[in-house]
């Protein structure tokens, strides 16, 4: 087993944390509290190559496999504060992007790829309904074939990038007596007659990535647009959403290590009774464990995108990483908050933005007790 | 025997007094040294120079040294180092003389050495200590040759008194104005005037960084309180790019070092590169809000709060005495 | 017209505490790389050679110039630890060698913080030189550049004859960054190598560092609770007031 990253990896890597730490590093306690998307640091992370990553050089990306790629998010994590973005950025990559590599056309590719990888195109993802969150194939969406168009209605929630995207991933039922065989997913172009985006939703957390709900009304869609075949769209989004459990969290490892750093120059400079706090055995123990679940985290992640990488079946690996990374990250951020003491509580030390940014991470790509299903299940409970 | 050239620096027909500290360097150095000055109608300042103990003040006095062009300038200070057999060239740190001294260095196939802070005698030899890495590191280095040209910080030594010396000779260096190299041409110098006191000669200065967010702002906060105290003005790179203050107020590693009596920084955090200008002032206040900033961790005196709040308060304080 | 950019690795200045030391190109030569990358893409000028002395282990380094846009890259291949001078020596021949009408380079590096081959290169040359500059035009023809100097007294503006030096100061422009796509294409262009040998210039270090120390640390850290109590310790016990 080589644990190394070889020279190239790591020149790589290198070049995204300069980036992340000159470009991305900007002020945010106000643009979370107004939850304001930045278009300028999307556009540097397209224009620097994140958004492209995994993608094939024919269609904008630069080829890259998994392992690289979630490092490079990881040190993106690791730099910029902006978890917002880094979720809208996870939603285009995991979501959007994914799925059209598998699914997509030669036609679909050339059209909306390189667009995505640049960050000229914004996408997304419309699968959760009012009515089906984790049950997630009891779609009430519809899709009607007519002529050469289909005709969607219905309507989405937790669409994230919906605000702002210029197409989004959109799964309906059009054959509704089939269930999940009968769900098919589609590219539907922000200005589709009878879409309507534009009801955002308030979020607690990751509040700079824009959220709404969406709504069809008689959507028309050229069946151009159809992702797959007609009635694939559960597998469409099976894969990407094993894809998405695996590396979704990645940037998180990287902000835990962040607040890692923080807590420690923290206990080393805040002194008590005459003594660095870092030198009480309670304050000790909780970096000690901070530290641990990071570097478990971080293995996993590592470990789940090394095999997606080989080509093997990440099914049980994928929802492992999502589960462990996303509550290492919410109880980082609670001993990080702990710490701080009363001014991890406050607004302006900007650690209590990062626990509400965490919580998000148990609920969306399936939530905490979805995952424990799932690893149940492959385990033959 | 050994002669020492130091290099003095005129700004607008004056004596730049920073520059004069060089002459301390050279007296510490040991043997006869003289001083030189270029421009053009020098007779006065050349007269206000002959008591500090030199051998001799030499004036290099041209129209076509008007203007401090470094080819022009380098070409002549490398004549003159030549002619008196100089073994030591000095000026004091300045955009002036590191303009032109590295040039002069080049023209006498000399080595130099940057920013002396301190003598220092090496198995008998002498070695130069100066700051590396943002004066983060001092380094101590031998030159090997017997020409070195050298610039000396001017916070590192004394000012030499004037009255200490007999006068001596004042002695004018012939130069040839059309033969001199012309391929730079002086266009335009910003005329700033101010009633401040210079930022490398003041015995207070305040300095502002980002948060005081416009120049307005930057102007009745950091220049009032300046003004009540006599003070100058500094600003850290942020500020001066943020347009808040001209490039010239810039402290720092790539701007000026200051070593005042009392250097008040506002809403400065402490980045290495502003705390390698401001390290050897003898009194530094830091006013910030952030606790943690690493500028208190240097600060005689710190003061953690809104400056917005505090600076008014603290000009009121000092204007009643 | 032909630009050529020497520039230096340096530890990477923004680095934090603990981190492993990287390296990085010197700040002020990525200001004279963008600004040779600017007038390029006025059209002002047609190939920029960027420029190195150091060990393979700067190659790195050499990649990010790559990835910015240097049209070409060499390396002189010395893993010496040369002074200004010695540089400023295999430079005037590397320069005389690629014959540039423009020699663009930061004012200083930041680990060394000397300021002295750029001016160094002029006097070898003979040729004119703007220093400290913040901005750059070339005029009458592109036979002159007119450059404004950031000076301890405020901005001067010269204008200097071609072939000529430049040496940038902190505000002559924001470097861009180095894109992943962008390295990826300077992964494939070659980097030169020279000796000193094959440039024919046989230099030596006249300047040694004998020893490095740290300065004394400054005790600093009381704290005062308001302006009342700041006004007391500078007037009774700083006597400053």
């Amino acid at each position: 087993m080589d644990f190394s990253w070889s020279d190239q990896q790591r020149e790589l890597l290198d070049a995204v944390s300069r980036f992340a730490k000159e470009q991305l590093d900007y002020d945010m306690i106000e643009a979370d509290r107004n939850a304001v998307f930045n278009h300028e640091a999307w556009k540097k992370c397209g224009g620097f190559g994140i958004h492209g990553l995994l993608v094939s050089e024919e269609y904008g990306g630069l080829a890259q496999d998994p392992i690289t790629t979630v490092g490079a998010l990881e040190r993106l994590g690791h730099a910029c504060k902006d978890n917002g973005l880094l979720f809208s950025i996870n939603a285009h990559m995991w979501t959007a992007i994914i799925p059209l590599v598998y699914n997509g056309t030669e036609a679909q590719k050339k059209k909306f790829l390189p667009g995505l990888c640049n960050g000229s195109l914004i996408g997304g993802n419309a699968m959760s309904e009012p009515n089906s969150g984790s049950d997630a194939f009891s779609l009430a969406t519809t899709a009607v074939k007519k002529g050469a168009k289909y005709i969607l209605n219905g309507s989405k929630i937790f669409v994230t990038n919906g605000p702002i995207a210029d197409v989004l991933l959109v799964f309906a039922s059009t054959d509704k007596a089939k269930g999940a065989a009968g769900i098919s997913a589609f590219l539907v172009e922000k200005d589709a007659p009878g879409l309507d985006l534009s009801h955002k939703i308030e979020k607690m957390g990751v509040r700079t990535a824009p959220m709404s709900e969406v709504f069809f009304t008689d959507c028309e869609v050229p069946e151009e647009n159809l992702l797959g075949k007609e009635g694939a769209g559960s597998w469409v989004f099976t894969r990407s959403m094993t894809w998405e459990r695996g590396c979704i969290l990645a940037a998180s490892v990287g902000t835990m290590q962040r607040l890692l750093e923080r807590c420690i120059r923290y206990a080393n400079e805040r002194k008590q009774g005459g003594q660095a706090i870092g030198k009480f055995q309670q304050v000790a123990g909780k970096i000690v464990d901070m530290k641990m679940r990071i570097e478990n985290s971080r293995h996993m992640l590592y470990q789940c995108a090394w095999a997606a990488g080989h080509r093997k079946a990440v099914y049980l690996e994928a929802a492992m990483t999502k589960l462990q990374i996303s509550e290492s990250w919410v109880k980082c951020c609670e001993d990080a908050i702990q710490i701080h003491g009363g001014y991890g509580y406050m607004v302006e030390y900007e650690v209590e933005r990062e626990l509400r940014d965490a919580i998000g991470s148990k609920l969306y790509s399936g939530t905490s007790e979805i995952q424990r299903n799932i690893i149940a299940s492959l385990l033959g409970l | 025997m050994a002669e020492t050239l130091v290099l003095i620096e005129l700004d607008r027909q004056q004596v730049k007094r920073p520059s004069l500290h060089a002459i301390a360097l050279a007296r510490e150095l040991g043997g006869e040294y003289a001083l030189l000055i270029l421009g053009s109608g020098l007779d006065e300042i050349a007269a206000s120079l002959v008591a500090y103990g030199a051998s001799a003040v030499v004036v290099a006095d041209d129209p076509a040294l008007a203007e401090p062009l470094a080819d022009r300038y380098a070409s002549v200070v490398a004549d003159v180092a030549r002619q008196r057999n100089v073994k030591t060239l000095l000026g004091t740190s300045s955009t002036f003389s590191k303009d032109i001294l590295p040039r002069v260095a080049a023209l006498l196939d000399a080595p130099m050495v940057t920013d002396v802070l301190a003598l220092e005698k090496v198995d008998g030899a002498n070695a130069y200590r100066r700051p590396i890495n943002a004066g983060s590191m001092l380094a101590t280095v031998k030159v090997d040759g017997d020409l070195r040209v050298l610039t000396a910080r001017a916070t590192a030594f004394e000012a030499p008194t004037a009255d200490a010396a007999p006068p001596c000779p004042v002695e004018s260096f012939k130069l040839d104005g059309a033969g001199l190299p012309d391929g730079m041409q002086f266009i335009s110098r910003e005329e700033r005037i101010s009633d401040r006191p210079d930022l490398t000669e003041a015995r207070v200065v305040v300095s502002g960084g980002r948060p005081l967010k416009d120049p307005e702002t930057f102007e009745r906060l950091i220049g009032g309180l300046a003004d009540a105290l006599g003070g100058a003005v500094g600003a850290t790179r942020a500020a001066v790019d943020a347009g808040m203050a001209p490039n010239d107020y810039q402290v720092g590693q790539t701007g000026k070092v200051v070593a005042p009596e009392l250097y008040i920084a506002i809403g400065i955090s402490g980045a290495i590169q502003h705390l390698a200008g401001i390290k050897d002032s003898r009194i530094i206040v830091a006013i910030n809000k952030d606790p943690d900033a690493p500028i208190f961790q240097m600060a005689t005196y710190g003061l953690v709060g809104d400056l917005h709040q505090i600076v008014p308060q603290l000009i009121e304080a000092i204007r009643q005495g | 017209m032909k630009i050529v950019v020497p520039f230096k690795s340096v530890p990477d200045p923004y680095a934090g505490a603990g981190e492993a030391a990287k390296s990085v190109i010197n700040p002020f030569d990525e200001i004279a790389i963008e600004e040779a990358l600017r007038i390029r893409e006025r059209g002002e000028a047609s190939e920029i050679v960027g420029v190195t002395i150091g060990p393979p282990a700067v190659d790195e380094q050499i990649r990010s110039a790559l990835a910015m846009g240097v049209d070409r890259a060499l390396r002189i291949d010395d893993a010496r630890a040369l002074d200004p001078y010695a540089i400023a020596r295999i430079l005037r021949a590397l320069i005389e060698k690629e014959t540039p009408q423009v020699v663009l380079m930061g004012k200083q590096a930041i680990d060394d913080d000397s300021n002295q081959v750029g001016q160094m290169l002029a006097g070898l040359l003979g040729w004119p030189q703007a220093t400290f500059v913040s901005k750059i035009e070339l005029i009458e023809n592109k036979t002159r550049l007119q450059c404004s100097r950031e000076t301890d007294g405020g901005i001067e503006v010269i204008a200097i004859t071609l072939p000529a030096i430049v040496t940038t100061d902190l505000r002559l422009n924001e470097p861009r960054y180095v894109s992943l796509p962008g390295l990826m294409k300077a992964r494939k262009k070659p980097i030169e190598v020279f000796t000193c040998e094959q440039l024919g210039v046989s230099v030596a270090p006249l300047t040694t560092t004998l020893s490095t120390s740290r300065p004394p640390k400054r005790s600093g850290g009381t704290r005062v609770e308001s302006v009342e109590e700041l006004m007391v310790k500078l007037k009774q016990e700083a006597k400053v007031l």
